[in-house]
């Protein structure tokens, strides 16, 4: 097998200097998987990894499926998945144990793929004390595809401080946190991502060359320029020139008449999505024929996407027999009413899970689905909403990881196991093994065939 | 704390590896400053001593005294700068500032990410304005949007491409003259000649792959506007061992970003070259005329829209369009969100007492807006300005009056389909008394306050029995009154006599007796509070404008603000003017002790004399 080197890639990523150790897995990472249009239907695809976060909780008593193992009867809140059974993963009793402190939302949202203790602040130290487990799969093979990874959302940054619980709402509005004091931004808008898929994936030509020679005069100019300020202020600059730096390296790869990415698919097989999207569902669905694409073109293979923020007050009186917004009904104080409603609500989010399964599903690779491999997790970083209940977290996953994952069963673990055992499972279903996740104890067992 | 705390937190192994012993000494309120915060934060907030051993005004006795001590001691250091760190232009501040350079009129920020917010709750604090990757590409795709626009529009090309290669005019000449303009405008302070020399090489280059003049000048000012010296804000580092003035250059932008959300102009610039924005009244004469300029409305906005949170309606908050249709009209969604902005920036425009925001005799409206949602008298409209918005003169006992007669207040305080007292109470503490009540005490439901299902009780009652709880009561019994007193205004903020065939009881009575009935009734108790009003506001302001998040040792400079506010009569530009003549605004910290400053205000400031 052909290993390209690109020696100067090389160099430049070492070279990003944001506090990421980079060790052996960084060399595996810049080995590309075999591909090609041509290939036989059983070549290894890639694995693609998204997680799909719902805020606010689940009503409880209609969450869990009955039954263990493969004879598992999906719960009401679940039905909407059930062509799919056999392709789902539920995973019940996981918790996050350093997230079991104070506050109701914050503690518990922000750091749902984090698994970690986040710093009690109103800004000035901002602090999650880990790393995603996305960022942490996309820092090690993100450099594979035209973008290592994509965070999506529907709600707009959530403005101002909770002064009340003494947290700033960044943490209600990321998951995805590439070191413990950067959350990734968010893309909102549909058609803005599909023209970030294109620009990403369109072949490079004379402007993209100049742009990488302004790129290269910018660093220089940096450098000059943080010659001149203080040491906290140097760090600021660099964080700068450190995505200067990444995006001229992905500009270089791009226009490499050697370079081995191809889309799997192209691109313009997916129509512009509406500048302005009808309603709640719509702009959800948007967002996930984003993921959809990205994935079934190989623009990337990591994606985090947040229904709404911590705390959403979305207003869900959209679907039938709904009175109230997400946050409020979540709330229950155990009204019956309220309850339905919640349950309602919940369903709602799963038939929208269910509709980006169902399109993974139909997008064929040989003689698989682009749903086959991946792995698409469904989670909530609460399970009673109304209590904040950190234990028995709601989750789900969806596909085979190319095989990786025994799929199609229900698996009850012991009462708060660790939710990081799922991550060190998933991360070695990605191919980015790690040794340890936060503060997992070992994989999680029987997730893995 | 020896009774209550010391069962656990001393001996070898104190609980939670918090040693009481380590605060008996007198000094462990300046060494220790971060554990007694959060002892008293936990104390008050009824986390500890767990099982709610302590009552309420025990627990907050205790915080007070807490935060009095550490302010007296933060404060007899003296007043410090606190830090100024370099960050990036927020989107606002990328749009304006693209706007002022080159004299184009898009929202070319539109294409960045949204940024975070902290500190006193702002976009624009150092510490949130966050860099992802994304960042690298959607300013490059920025850059060459507005060059692009900006080049085929003859006011923009007249603001930038200043020179052009002629008889006589190589174009080298061209492009300097062009660079030496564009440069220090896009820099924010002067530029040496190594610096021109940098740019004319890479529009050399540009040149010799055979582009037109033209093509090549645009590219070389991309690389400008990819400059970190163009989208961060930075300072020169201050390398003496005190603290020290802040040059003029630096000044020119704290104030030009503080008072427009944008680049210094000509005359800033042209002050600080001759080193006058060190003198206060020439400071105090260029707050005036910033003031009274067009680009403050960027100010206003940035700044009521998220000290209200009204920046979340239409956005995070939308009305439920069937039970309120009149939110599709996008003219009168406008009009409702504009009001609370051109409200407060007539009183700083007109230098009117900050009261006014409590209550006011005036007000600013559209026609539609008086029409639609206020049922007010409605002034007669000059032929000229139909749809624009004109200030009122309110009729005795108008309720509509100050920040709290209007729709966009009233609806961020709402849910999606009606109104909540608790919220609108909590908005209150909250936005305008600064004094935010604190969580639920762990394992307590939440309040039902809906009519959901088939409970005969109306809503009065319900949150009368909840306050029956002492749990609950504690703190709804300063929240629920407000929020009561503001029932005359349904969602929308329209007035209304009735709830679903009942008569509005607006009645509300606080822990201290103050009692009321009504929104005026209500504005006058606040108007009684007005101390702790404008603390607040001094707070958000003064967070506004360092663009950081205020730390313990700010509230010397907050005290000194409120006093010197205070002493001129509540007019608006006094407050202005204290913010700019402030340490903090105005000086550079000495290189930074490795220690630290990092217990924030809120914490402090907010805790006392609650209402």
């Amino acid at each position: 097998m052909m290993i390209p080197r690109h020696q100067a890639m090389l160099r430049r990523t070492v070279l990003r200097g944001v506090g990421v150790a980079l060790g052996l897995p960084w060399l595996e990472a810049m080995v590309p998987s075999a591909r090609a249009a041509s290939a036989p239907a059983n070549v290894q695809r890639p694995v693609r990894v998204a997680v799909l976060y719902m805020p606010n909780g689940v009503n409880t008593s209609q969450w869990t499926p009955e039954g263990e193992g493969r004879d598992f009867r999906l719960s009401p809140t679940l039905l909407p998945l059930q062509d799919l059974q056999d392709q789902l993963l539920v995973v019940s009793n996981l918790w996050n144990a350093a997230a079991n402190t104070g506050d109701g939302h914050y503690t518990k949202e922000g750091s749902l793929l984090t698994c970690t203790t986040i710093t009690k602040t109103l800004g000035l130290d901002i602090n999650i004390h880990g790393v995603s487990m996305d960022q942490v799969a996309a820092q090690r093979a993100g450099a594979e595809t035209p973008l290592p990874s994509l965070e999506l959302g529907i709600e707009p940054e959530s403005t101002g401080v909770d002064a009340n619980v003494g947290y700033t709402r960044v943490y209600g509005c990321h998951i995805a946190w590439s070191n413990p004091t950067t959350p990734l931004a968010r893309e909102t808008n549909a058609r803005s991502v599909y023209a970030r898929l294109f620009r990403a994936t369109s072949p490079a030509g004379m402007g993209a060359k100049q742009d990488t020679l302004l790129l290269d005069r910018v660093l220089q100019q940096g450098k000059t320029m943080r010659a001149r300020l203080g040491a906290a202020d140097q760090a600021r600059v660099d964080e700068y020139l450190s995505i200067i730096r990444s995006l001229e390296t992905r500009m270089e790869r791009a226009d490499d008449p050697k370079r081995t990415w191809k889309p799997l698919v192209p691109l313009n097989s997916a129509p512009e999505p509406a500048e302005s999207p009808a309603g709640h569902q719509e702009h959800v669905r948007l967002m996930l024929d984003m993921i959809a694409l990205a994935f079934q073109s190989d623009t990337t293979r990591i994606s985090t996407f947040m229904f709404g923020n911590a705390v959403s007050g979305v207003n869900f009186r959209f679907l039938e027999g709904v009175t109230d917004s997400h946050h409020e009904i979540s709330h229950h104080s155990n009204n019956p009413e309220k309850l339905r409603q919640y349950a309602v609500i919940n369903r709602w989010h799963i038939e929208q899970y269910g509709y980006l399964l169902r399109k993974l599903r139909d997008m064929k690779e040989g003689e698989r689905s682009v749903l086959d491999n991946s792995m698409i997790m469904f989670a909530s970083a609460l399970s009673d909403g109304n209590k904040h209940d950190p234990h028995r977290l709601p989750i789900v996953l969806a596909g085979r990881a190319g095989g990786r994952i025994a799929a199609g069963q229900h698996l009850k673990y012991s009462e708060d196991s660790p939710l990081a055992n799922l991550y060190v499972s998933m991360l070695d279903a990605f191919g980015t093994p790690v040794e340890r996740f936060a503060d997992s104890t070992g994989p999680l067992a029987g997730v893995l065939v | 704390m020896q009774s209550n705390c010391a069962a656990c937190h001393a001996g070898k192994s104190p609980a939670g590896g918090f040693d009481l012993n380590t605060l008996t000494a007198p000094a462990s309120l300046r060494a220790r400053s971060d554990s007694w915060n959060k002892a008293a934060f936990r104390v008050y907030n009824g986390e500890m001593p767990p099982g709610g051993a302590l009552d309420v005004e025990k627990r907050e006795a205790f915080a007070e005294w807490v935060h009095q001590n550490l302010r007296s001691v933060a404060c007899s250091d003296g007043i410090v700068p606190g830090s100024a760190p370099a960050r990036r232009l927020n989107r606002y501040q990328y749009t304006n500032t693209i706007r002022d350079l080159l004299n184009v009129h898009i929202d070319i920020g539109s294409a960045l990410p949204e940024d975070s917010a902290g500190g006193e709750g702002f976009d624009n604090a150092a510490e949130t304005l966050f860099l992802s990757p994304v960042y690298a590409e959607k300013y490059l795709e920025a850059a060459t949007l507005a060059l692009n626009y900006a080049s085929k529009d003859p006011r923009g090309r007249a603001k930038f491409l200043i020179a052009a290669p002629g008889p006589g005019v190589s174009a080298e000449a061209a492009a300097t003259a062009i660079l030496k303009d564009f440069l220090p405008r896009a820099f924010r302070r002067p530029v040496d000649s190594s610096d021109l020399d940098f740019y004319l090489k890479l529009f050399a280059s540009a040149r010799s792959r055979g582009e037109s003049f033209e093509e090549s000048i645009l590219y070389t000012l991309r690389g400008v506007l990819m400059s970190p010296r163009f989208l961060f804000r930075t300072e020169p580092p201050n390398t003496m061992g005190q603290m020290r003035m802040l040059d003029d250059y630096s000044m020119a932008s704290r104030l030009s970003y503080f008072l427009w959300n944008s680049e210094p102009d000509g005359l800033l610039m042209a002050l600080a070259e001759e080193g006058k924005l060190s003198n206060p009244e020439i400071l105090k004469g260029q707050v005036a005329r910033m003031l009274r300029n067009q680009r403050s409305f960027d100010f206003s906005r940035s700044f009521v829209d998220q000290w209200l949170r009204t920046r979340d309606l239409g956005q995070a908050f939308q009305p439920d369009s069937q039970l309120f249709p009149e939110w599709k009209d996008s003219e009168l969604q406008g009009d409702i969100k504009n009001q609370p902005v051109l409200f407060f920036r007539e009183i700083l425009s007109h230098d009117l007492s900050l009261l006014d925001l409590l209550d006011s005799k005036w007000t600013i409206a559209t026609r539609k807006l008086q029409k639609v949602l206020y049922n007010t008298a409605i002034k007669p409209a000059r032929s000229d300005n139909q749809g624009q918005p004109q200030r009122i003169e309110l009729p005795e006992g108008s309720n509509r009056g100050g920040l709290l007669g209007m729709s966009a207040v009233l609806m961020i305080s709402s849910h999606p389909h009606r109104t909540s007292p608790v919220l609108r109470g909590k908005w209150v503490l909250e936005s305008i008394l600064g004094t935010p009540p604190p969580p639920p005490p762990p394992g307590v439901p939440k309040l039902d306050e809906t009519a959901a299902g088939q409970e005969p009780a109306t809503l009065r009652e319900r949150l009368a029995k909840h306050r029956a709880n002492p749990a609950c009561a504690t703190c709804h019994s300063r929240i629920d009154p407000l929020g009561f007193a503001l029932e005359n205004y349904d969602v929308m903020g329209r007035w209304r006599t009735t709830d679903a065939g009942k008569p509005i009881d607006a009645k509300g009575e606080l822990q201290d007796g103050m009692a009321f009935d009504g929104p005026n009734q209500l504005k006058a108790a606040l108007m009684a509070k007005k101390d702790l009003f404008i603390r607040n506001l001094v707070n958000k302001v003064l967070g506004y404008g360092l663009g950081r998040g205020l730390v313990l040792q700010d509230s010397c400079t907050v005290d000194r603000i409120v006093a010197e506010v205070e002493r001129n009569d509540y007019r608006a530009q006094s407050l202005i003017d204290a913010v700019v003549l402030s340490v903090p605004f105005r000086y550079q910290e000495a290189p930074v002790p490795s220690n630290g400053l990092k217990q924030s205000l809120p914490s402090a400031a907010k805790r006392e004399n609650r209402p």
